[in-house]
């Protein structure tokens, strides 16, 4: 069975059915919506924009600190969109309708936080928990596509870490 | 944290003159004390993901990145990295650049 990730030189090539990079491919605009919401109380912001000092009596410190790291965060976010979505766009046809996605260096690290940015907006939304089995769906359950998808970007994710891990140092 | 399919830095702080010292006595009470960062449990991220993110961030080989991931999981959270309170707010800075749940504190 071949790897979802396969190392080519400098390249991380990625091989994806249709449905798969067009769902991919959803993420950037509803994560771009996600990032510029202006509701700071809202949980998947919380999650994605987190404080860093837990100490009410540092509040001072957590806006100076808020102030400086927020919008290169926010811009860091928004390029990484920019550079999967060139990616996926740019995706070759490969045998038995399969398209083929070549991800240089910065490609894979923008990939990488995407996906877990997706992951932690559904994974927030859904409420997920440690032990969420996502085998056990119910297709009538009208949240199971939400679900079957946060369980595939789940499993790519992990695919891609396992893929960049190998190359690590121990 | 789910499954898919850290040697921190102590920064010294600085020796003042004794008469700098005691006018800066409620700075430097509070500056002079080391911070340490919490990584905290989360049930979206990876634990693979955590293991990376340790290396890459912290330059930490893979068993004590993993050890520190596992403390995150087993026990809620887990210290990091320990510093000056700027480097303390860059680590958390970079952690939640790459999705993981990081605060500074004082030790207990």
């Amino acid at each position: 069975m071949s790897r979802r990730f396969v190392r080519k030189g400098d390249i991380v090539r990625v091989t994806l059915s249709e449905p798969e990079r067009d769902l991919l491919r959803e993420l950037p605009e509803q994560l771009r919506s996600l990032y510029s919401s202006d509701d700071s109380d809202d949980a998947v912001t919380v999650r994605l924009f987190p404080r860093a000092y837990l100490d009410p009596t540092e509040d001072a410190a957590e806006r100076e600190w808020e102030s400086l790291v927020r919008p290169e965060l926010l811009r860091e976010k928004l390029a990484a969109l920019e550079l999967v979505v060139t990616a996926l766009d740019a995706a070759s046809p490969a045998r038995r309708g399969r398209l083929l996605v070549d991800l240089s260096e910065d490609d894979v690290a923008a990939f990488l936080g995407v996906l877990n940015d997706a992951r932690l907006a559904l994974g927030t939304t859904l409420g997920v928990t440690d032990d969420l089995d996502v085998s056990v769906l119910d297709p009538s359950d009208p949240e199971s596509a939400a679900y079957a998808a946060y369980g595939w970007l789940t499993y790519l994710q992990g695919e891609l870490i396992e893929t960049l891990l190998g190359t690590m140092p121990g | 944290m789910t499954s898919a399919p850290v040697e921190a830095p102590v920064e010294a702080p600085l020796e003042l003159p004794l008469e700098e010292r005691e006018l800066d006595v409620g700075l430097s009470a509070v500056t002079d004390r080391p911070w340490i960062v919490i990584v905290w449990n989360d049930p979206v991220n990876l634990m693979s993901y955590v293991v990376f993110v340790l290396q890459k961030i912290f330059g930490y080989s893979r068993e004590k990145a993993t050890s520190l991931m596992l403390q995150v999981h087993r026990e809620g959270k887990a210290a990091v990295s320990e510093g000056t309170r700027e480097k303390a707010e860059a680590d958390v800075a970079r952690l939640h650049g790459y999705g993981l749940w990081a605060t500074l504190e004082h030790p207990a």
